[in-house]
């Protein structure tokens, strides 16, 4: 079954597939017809639950700022999205027995984005019910938990508030997890993850802080364009100095020699720029002392 | 008797919200607006470098993070003493207008059309439009897998939505079209945010990035296709969707609530502070018709937050800076973990219809005056679509003007001389933010944080019932809007959905060491 795509010409279908996994960068590991033969052949559109704890929404913006493919692909196409706050049409009970739907039927993906409050359960309720209560009822039959974000995956910002934000492993420990670390979550890791997912029904090799390593596998420093600087010992102390636009940024606070991520080979925004590209330090974001251990950011460490 | 319902969650909004109705009569008699997700953030900056505070801040939200980033960052300007070169505000402003282009656009494609589209209207469009045959196509497809997750389910539409088969086509096309402008702003953004959402380059005394020719000419090449987009397709969405079948709602004034309205008026950009303010100043209590609409200045002085109906130890109103809120979750009778700003005790109304209204906008003042139009929620969205349009105008004209300070010699971007956080300060930085007046308070001791307070938008108008007995304007927009059928009550999140609720942004924890009075310099 071609799911949406009848009206593409068997060409046209394998030239979309391609551009979808150079966009997230799959094109290395499978081959084109690989792609398109495990998506024609989904009986089904695998289903999605996405839930928001302490969360502040941007994931769910990240995801939806990839250009090609459009988010109306990821969104109608590609998944069926039975539960997502910010996306859904519908509201109050009748986007509960959505969920409560999707997680009987099982065999989902579950994508949790915002961090789970350890101070006290009713810091995050949703339709009466605590956020812990509904992420430990939800991710009973999912097949998989994809963290999306620095607050599912590691308690991110709210962990040093006094809600005590906590991250989806401190709950959850007896299904896969991956965690997708930046914050906002990158929208080509979010989105290739799960066509990763989608292809192999494995998780992807992970670094030991559950991060994949094909996009978290080497530093931000190893791969930086401004790498020439920190060995020439230039480093950039005035941000209105020409001459100074491109050096290194190690002084200003960055991070980067301490955070894994291919932000620098990646970028962010469809490759339009990425932090240090915009003479703004790596602040961590994709480790797990984020934010705390990082600070004061925008001193050298 | 009377019914109550209740709505939670509330979707298609920011963050977490559920809204409670008792219904009597097919109307609603009275309401309840809950905030159900807090974290505390301004409690987490306290002891902190003052200069992470624009970067940790933009986490209270995902949608609207730069406009926390550029607030703090003034607050701290303020209190450091610096002021921010033409270069650097220039890029802040044509950045933070590249996040308004986004945001209002996706709050009423993806965030509030459904709720005026018969989405299933589609498939008796009989046109020959190759274009709208493939969104036809597109969703009779998913319709045959019998997976049209997540536009359905959905609440049944009435007779206020688009059902024509050709305007409900065109609308669905639209919201897909819409789709795409949004990641176009994205992009925009990230020009000189380094990423979006969470700008990376506004820090205090100025910006990070800097520009070259080649990203004012990229820049100015998608501004050009949002133009196009929120001239020829969004504006006229809105005005076909107002005048057409929502003309009873506009003329009902479904959802106006209390008729009390506030700007802060620092427009977008700190260039717009001197002289040329995008958005002006003022407070209108009582709104009747454009010719008795009296605007009073506005004075910060007269803000105060109440916790009376809220999760926190009780305290009577006090001013932004001198209130003493802790946590308590056992309260009795309090319902929220938002608290209740109020002006003069008075509810407001903030955002872009209050904003119109304040700044006399000429196309909404005759939507009211000749088309019949009351406040409430189709003059919202007008409101919403035409600023997107005044932003654009503004961002032409910015460009221009970095374009031209690149050229002259000495050109900056960033205040270097006041970089390093004094070892006393304090500072008010405000904004006039997507959703509404927005201000942020930080006080510095020992050059670290010793007080954070961020009073927002939508904390105003999800706010909880006052010591007055006041309620919100989510409350009081809700008093009378009909419910026909209690299972279907399409009409109440149309309501919540046109304020462009923002709940992450709305629920702060404060600090309970900080019982002094503050007094800020307001511009």
């Amino acid at each position: 079954m071609m799911n949406s795509f009848d009206n593409l010409s068997r060409r046209d279908f394998v030239k979309l597939c391609g551009t979808i996994a150079a966009a997230v960068g799959l094109s290395d590991l499978f081959s084109i017809e690989q792609i398109a033969n495990a998506l024609e052949s989904a009986a089904k559109k695998p289903p999605v639950i996405w839930l928001e704890g302490q969360d502040c929404a941007g994931c769910t913006h990240s995801l939806i700022s990839l250009e090609d493919p459009t988010p109306w692909t990821f969104i109608l196409d590609e998944v069926s999205i039975r539960y997502h706050e910010t996306i859904m049409a519908a509201a109050g009970s009748l986007a509960e027995k959505s969920k409560e739907d999707a997680i009987k039927e099982g065999g989902y993906i579950l994508i949790v984005e915002g961090s789970i409050p350890e101070a006290d359960d009713r810091f995050c309720t949703v339709g009466g019910r605590t956020f812990k209560d509904i992420l430990i009822e939800a991710s009973r039959k999912a097949e998989v938990i994809i963290c999306a974000g620095s607050c599912s995956s590691f308690g991110g910002i709210p962990a040093a508030t006094p809600s005590k934000g906590v991250p989806v492993s401190k709950i959850i420990t007896d299904k896969p997890i991956i965690n997708l670390s930046t914050c906002p979550v990158h929208m080509d890791h979010i989105t290739g993850t799960i066509l990763y997912y989608l292809l192999t029904r494995k998780v992807p090799p992970l670094d030991k802080h559950k991060r994949p390593l094909m996009y978290f596998g080497s530093y931000i420093h190893d791969n930086c364009r401004r790498r020439a600087h920190f060995d020439a010992e230039e480093f950039l102390t005035d941000w209105n100095d020409p001459d100074q636009k491109d050096w290194c940024l190690y002084e200003m606070g960055c991070k980067g020699t301490e955070t894994y991520s291919d932000c620098p080979i990646r970028k962010w925004n469809n490759g339009i720029s990425f932090c240090i590209d915009a003479g703004a330090p790596c602040q961590g974001c994709a480790e797990p002392g984020f934010y705390p251990g990082f600070s004061p950011l925008y001193k050298s460490i | 008797m009377a019914k109550r319902i209740t709505i939670d969650p509330m979707t298609r909004i920011e963050g977490h919200l559920k809204i409670e109705v008792e219904i009597e009569n097919g109307k609603v008699k009275d309401a309840w607006s809950t905030g159900t997700m807090a974290r505390g953030f301004e409690a987490l900056l306290l002891g902190k470098d003052p200069r992470d505070a624009p970067y940790v801040v933009s986490r209270f939200c995902g949608i609207c993070f730069s406009v926390h980033q550029v607030a703090s960052a003034r607050a701290l300007e303020a209190a450091f003493g610096a002021q921010v070169p033409p270069g650097g505000a220039h890029l802040r402003n044509l950045i933070m207008g590249a996040e308004y282009i986004y945001d209002h656009m996706l709050h009423f494609y993806h965030l509030s059309a459904l709720d005026y589209i018969d989405i299933m209207a589609v498939a008796d469009y009989q046109g020959k439009d190759r274009e709208l045959n493939n969104v036809k196509g597109r969703i009779m497809e998913l319709v045959r897998q019998n997976d049209v997750y997540p536009l359905l389910p959905r609440y049944k539409p009435d007779e206020y939505c688009v059902s024509d088969p050709e305007a409900a086509i065109s609308a669905v096309k639209h919201y897909l079209d819409a789709l795409r402008m949004q990641v176009r702003a994205k992009n925009m953004g990230a020009i000189w945010g380094a990423r979006t959402p969470h700008y990376q380059s506004i820090v205090v005394g100025g910006f990070t990035q800097y520009p070259d020719l080649n990203q004012v000419a990229r820049f100015r090449s998608m501004l050009d296709d949002l133009n196009v987009f929120v001239t020829e397709i969004y504006i006229p969405d809105v005005m076909a969707f107002g005048t057409g079948p929502l003309l009873p709602l506009a003329k009902a004034g479904l959802g106006a609530g209390h008729l009390n309205y506030i700007a802060y008026g620092s427009g977008a950009g700190a260039l717009d502070e001197s002289g040329n303010r995008l958005f002006k100043p003022g407070v209108i209590k009582g709104f009747k018709d454009p010719s008795t609409m009296k605007i009073e200045p506005f004075d910060q002085k007269k803000i105060t937050e109440s916790v009376h109906s809220s999760w926190y130890k009780k305290d009577a109103p006090k001013h932004p800076y001198e209130g003493e809120q802790v946590f308590d979750l056992d309260r009795e009778n309090a319902y929220s973990f938002v608290k209740s700003p109020r002006y003069e005790n008075t509810p407001m109304e903030l955002g872009p219809f209050a904003r119109a209204l304040i700044d006399q906008n000429p196309t909404i003042l005759d939507l009211i005056k000749n088309q019949g139009f009351r406040p409430g929620v189709v003059a919202r969205h007008a409101a919403r679509a035409l600023e997107t349009k005044r932003l654009i105008s503004a961002m032409y004209r910015w460009l221009d003007e970095l374009t031209e300070e690149m050229l002259k010699p000495g050109f900056k971007i960033h205040d270097k001389e006041h970089w390093e956080p004094p070892a006393e300060g304090e500072g008010v930085g405000f904004f006039e933010a997507p959703r509404g007046a927005l201000g942020h308070w930080v006080r510095i001791k020992d050059h670290k944080i010793a007080n954070y307070q961020a009073v927002v938008p939508s904390t105003w108008m999800s706010s909880p019932r006052d010591e007055h007995g006041q309620r919100g304007q989510y409350e009081e927009a809700l008093i009378g809007v009909p419910v026909p059928d209690p299972e279907n009550p399409i009409n109440i999140v149309r309501v919540i959905r046109s304020f462009d609720p923002c709940m992450a942004c709305a629920v702060h924890l404060i600090d309970p060491r900080t019982n002094e009075i503050r007094r800020f310099t307001v511009e």
